[in-house]
């Protein structure tokens, strides 16, 4: 990751982001009532780009985790993939998201405000085919073994991961 | 050697050839040709004497003769004993052969005195002649070099009357062996109390033994103890004889309090050992001197001052100084005797192992990890260190999970407790039959004993980190009945976070439960669910303290391990799912609003849950509504709030459940926290600490999906101290300087604060290798230093940059909130998003008698 791209991609993802807002659903006054944010399918948007980096880490300043800067048709986007997004499930190589600099992506999730830049919390990846889910509905990040334990007993190219 | 003899009388050739031949065939003698006329006489050298180990003065001497004519050339035989007292010649044996001169004198070799006391007799003889002659000689000592009362001492006689025992002193030279004819003076004190000899004869001569026997003595008017010497010339120091003239008849002693009794190993017995003393009518006898004997090897004590004897006060009773046990485990008998042959009286006295309970959570690295675990358990060890045994349950629930029901076994033998008793740091190894787990089965936890009671510890072989706490166990036969306050956090079957809080009352003599409970279940369709009833049964805990909860409202199968009748740590044993908490009892009074006053709060995730810690200190203006400042780290929510004012309200029921509503924004995503008061006489990090830092709740945070976690509030104190010794445990997680995502780090330490200023160091647990100087082992040691500035406006926040040094230098921004002197929380508020980590500070008391082997072996020093 260098510098220079992430600082395009927050001023690029500042700009998308108020293209994005008509997509969320307004929390309810009983949501506030008892949290700040809370992820919700309903405001879930799916954003299709290209991979420009892969961050295994956070860079400064951003959500802990890892991270997919897509370049998408409306500007960079900042998708995280929480703390486990790039762990594999198993001890094959193809049990983990494997995504590279160049790839078309297809990422879902919910935009959430952090430090007062948009950045999609990406709960599912379809990566050539393969879908991986990296969060709940509820946006609760699936570690491997949370991975492993909901995943279809068999497990076939195509099928969530 | 044969040689020819008597040639000369001999003309004859053929007699000559003749006895040449028989000589040669029968290995000849000159008897062969003497006739049995021929005689041998000592002629000197008898009696004589010598001391041990040294050459007797004269030569033996013997005259052999044949019808009143010396016999020339004649073979004589010198034969001393071959054991007892006896000697040796030249040759070095006990024998030897001389040849007769032309007078018919014979003289042995110089005679050496061998090491044994006593008459010896050596023979001279000559071969085939049947007349042989002894020699009467005597092994002595040396002079007397020491005297010893070797019985005698410690009678009582009642005035007037004659001791029941003579006094008996034994004489030896300088090499220990007895002096026999010594003269022994005995001496008693010319006043006050002492005592006459029969016949005024106050010498006695030493046998053969050394021993010198007194005449029997008889106490005079004057009741009292003293002291009789026996002297013997040539000797500086007499032996001593304490003896006690008693008013009636003889004493009595027999053991009246301190019996039986048990202590810790290490630990003082509670009430000294009590003898009575009385005489034959009995009535007390006063100034008896009572000594207390001790086993010199095995399970024993001693005494303070090594003071061992105690005199009878009027009422006839001697206490003794304070009896401390020995760090070895068993039953013996401490003896108490008084003069005058009274049966002694005996103390039973037991010196107990130690049992600790232990429980931790964390990341497992082994197991295709990092997986979240927990481990709870009971070790017992003794004095020294040695661990005896133990019981524990690990669990990852995804692969290893100890076998129920039996748990995993902690072998006896194989495991020490190793502590610099200066600072209580030091690891604690378990050596288990669970290979699956630890390092091939042996788990090694770093440990910092905050006082003796209560050690803060992190796994630290490598295979695991985590956090938690040892404290001693007061073992029962069942739960008691009551009211209780429980918290459990760690991973459901679908491996999401999961936190369990509420109240619940234990019945039937500790074998039923019903309460009510909150969850927060990240993996379930909706979460949480708040107060739902349930019941469940237990079963008694075994010898280690462990039984069994059972629930439908709870983990499958969940385990605890007894601490005290108010302290249970609880674990989930079955394969599917993995947590672990604390119950706490709640006393015997009822709860409200009023019950929470100010105080200090501090929640977390667990290791795999949504990362995030925060802390706080809040008021309470008005029963039921609360205002104060908090701080809050969300990780996984790149969430940073600090100082933030925070506000809200609370409710509590009678049974202590009741919950806390920060105002939504106030401190990021943390607002619903679930408050389950616990008993106001009980200290939540200690215990067994009944005096400080006592009262407060378990706290669960209940934000639902996005966040859940359990803590504890505590009541803070106004103007607390931050100062001194202080040990401390935290549970880290930190981006790594490698590129791939940080995990968990845990760390113990202890040091001092002056000024505000920390200066610490401790151990290290880093598997996951977050610090670029972690050794292979997953294990570093590390110093720890900053200075806290107090918040001003916030009394009890202080802000703390902290260094963290290992090779690398990580610093961290951290907030502490204090509550009271002992107890404090710390939390890490880095702005870089890197970092998360909450832990404790607590004041530390003492360390004395801890359970372990001095330090000089440690891991890492």
């Amino acid at each position: 990751m260098k510098p220079l791209s992430i600082g395009m991609c927050t001023l690029a993802i500042l700009l998308l982001a108020p293209a994005l807002r008509p997509v969320q659903a307004q929390k309810t006054p009983a949501d506030s009532a008892v949290r700040t944010f809370r992820y919700d399918v309903a405001d879930e948007v799916t954003i299709t780009g290209t991979v420009s980096s892969v961050l295994a880490v956070a860079a400064p300043g951003m959500m802990a985790g890892s991270h997919l800067l897509l370049v998408t048709s409306s500007g960079p986007v900042d998708a995280s993939l929480g703390r486990f997004g790039l762990s594999a499930v198993g001890s094959s190589a193809n049990d983990r998201l494997t995504a590279l600099a160049g790839q078309h992506v297809e990422a879902t999730g919910v935009i959430r405000m952090h430090k007062d830049k948009p950045v999609l919390l990406v709960r599912t990846v379809n990566a050539d085919g393969e879908v991986y889910t990296l969060r709940n509905e509820h946006g609760v990040a699936l570690s491997p073994q949370a991975r492993k334990r909901t995943a279809p007993q068999t497990d076939r190219e195509g099928e969530s991961r | 050697m044969n040689r020819h003899p008597y040639s000369g009388i001999l003309g004859a050739a053929l007699l000559a050839s003749t006895y040449l031949a028989v000589s040669f065939l029968t290995g000849c003698n000159s008897s062969n040709f003497h006739s049995p006329v021929e005689t041998i006489a000592a002629t000197s050298g008898t009696p004589q004497s010598a001391q041990v180990n040294t050459p007797f003065a004269a030569p033996l001497v013997a005259t052999v003769t044949m019808g009143g004519s010396p016999v020339s050339g004649a073979f004589v035989t010198f034969t001393a004993p071959t054991s007892g007292a006896s000697g040796t010649f030249s040759n070095g044996t006990n024998s030897e052969t001389d040849t007769t001169n032309s007078s018919g004198v014979v003289m042995s070799s110089p005679f050496m005195a061998n090491g044994t006391l006593g008459a010896v007799t050596v023979t001279a003889s000559v071969a085939g002649v049947i007349a042989s002659t002894n020699y009467s000689l005597t092994i002595t000592s040396g002079p007397a070099a020491s005297i010893a009362a070797t019985s005698g001492s410690l009678q009582d006689a009642t005035i007037n009357t004659p001791f029941g025992a003579p006094l008996v002193a034994t004489v030896q030279d300088a090499n220990q062996y007895p002096v026999s004819g010594a003269v022994v003076t005995f001496t008693a004190p010319s006043t006050g109390a002492g005592g006459t000899f029969a016949g005024g004869a106050n010498t006695a001569t030493t046998n053969s033994s050394g021993v010198a026997t007194s005449a029997v003595f008889t106490a005079n008017a004057t009741a009292g103890s003293y002291t009789v010497t026996a002297a013997v010339s040539g000797v500086s120091t007499p032996a001593s004889f304490t003896l006690t003239n008693v008013t009636g008849a003889l004493v009595s002693i027999t053991a009246t309090s301190g019996t039986p009794q048990s202590a810790n190993v290490n630990a003082a017995f509670a009430t000294p050992l009590v003898a009575t003393v009385v005489d034959g009518s009995m009535n007390p006898v006063s100034g008896a001197l009572v000594t207390f004997e001790v086993p010199s090897a095995g399970a024993s004590g001693t005494f303070a001052g090594g003071v061992n004897t105690a005199t009878t006060n009027s009422s006839g009773v001697a206490t003794s100084a304070l009896f401390t046990a020995n760090g070895t485990v068993g039953t013996y008998t401490v003896t108490a005797t008084v003069a005058s042959g009274a049966e002694p009286a005996n103390f039973v006295l037991t010196n107990n192992a130690l049992n600790y309970a232990f429980y931790v959570s964390g990341l497992e690295a082994i197991d295709a990890g990092p997986n979240f675990y927990a481990l709870a358990g009971s070790v017992s060890v003794d004095g020294n260190g040695n661990v005896l045994g133990g019981e524990q349950d690990y669990n990852d629930g995804i692969g290893i999970t100890s076998p129920q029901p039996s748990g995993d076994s902690i072998l006896p033998g194989s495991g020490a407790l190793v502590v610099d008793p200066a600072t209580g740091q030091g690891t604690l190894t378990l050596t288990t039959n669970n290979t699956s787990l630890g390092v091939s089965g042996v788990e090694t936890l770093a440990v910092q004993f905050v006082n003796t009671n209560h050690a803060l510890i992190a796994q630290f072989d490598g295979s695991a980190t985590s956090s938690g706490s040892m404290d001693m166990q007061t073992l029962s036969s069942a739960l008691t009945d009551g009211n209780y306050a429980f918290t459990l956090s760690g991973v459901d079957p679908a491996y999401s976070p999961i936190v369990y809080g509420g109240v619940f009352s234990i019945s039937a003599s500790g074998t039923a439960l019903a309460g009510m409970i909150d969850v927060d279940d990240a993996g379930a369709t909706a979460t949480p669910t708040l107060g739902t009833a349930f019941s469940g049964s237990i079963t008694g805990p075994d010898a280690s303290g462990r039984g069994t909860i059972v629930s439908s409202a709870l983990p499958a199968a969940l385990n605890y391990y007894v601490v005290g009748p108010e302290a249970i740590r609880i674990i989930d044993v079955d394969a599917a799912d993995s947590a672990v908490g604390s119950v706490f009892g709640q006393g015997t009074g009822t709860f409200s609003s009023t019950s929470l006053g100010s105080s200090v709060f501090a929640v977390s995730s667990n290791s795999l849950g949504n990362l995030y810690a925060a802390a706080g200190q809040f008021t309470v203006p008005s029963a039921g509504n609360f205002t104060g400042v908090a701080d809050d780290n969300e990780y996984d929510n790149g969430t940073l709030v600090t100082a933030a004012s925070i506000g809200g309200t609370y409710q509590i029921q009678s049974t202590g459940y009741g919950s806390l509503t920060i105002a939504p924004g106030d401190l990021g995503d943390v607002s619903v926290l679930g408050v389950y008061i616990t008993d106001p006489n009980l200290n939540l990090n200690d215990p067994n600490n009944t005096t400080t830092g006592l009262g407060g709740a378990l706290i669960a945070d209940l934000d639902g999906f996005n966040l859940n976690g359990t803590g504890v509030l505590v009541p803070q104190v106004p103007n607390p101290s931050f100062a001194g010794n202080y040990a401390f445990g935290t549970q880290a997680d930190n981006n790594t300087r490698l590129p791939t995502l940080g995990w968990e780090f845990d760390f113990v330490g202890q040091g001092s604060v002056t000024g505000g200023t920390l200066t610490a160091s401790g151990l290290l647990s880093d598997p996951f290798a977050i610090f670029n100087s972690t050794q292979p082992d997953g294990t570093d040691t590390a110093r720890f230093s900053g200075t806290a500035a107090a918040d001003t406006a916030n009394p009890g926040r202080y802000t703390i940059r902290l260094d963290i040094t290992v090779a690398a230098d990580p610093t961290y921004s951290t907030v502490i909130y204090q509550a009271n002197d002992g107890q404090l929380f710390w939390l890490d508020e880095n702005s870089n998003g890197a970092s998360v980590f909450l832990g404790s500070l607590q004041q530390q008391g003492s360390l004395a008698a801890l359970p372990a082997a001095p330090s000089g072996s440690r891991p890492k020093p």
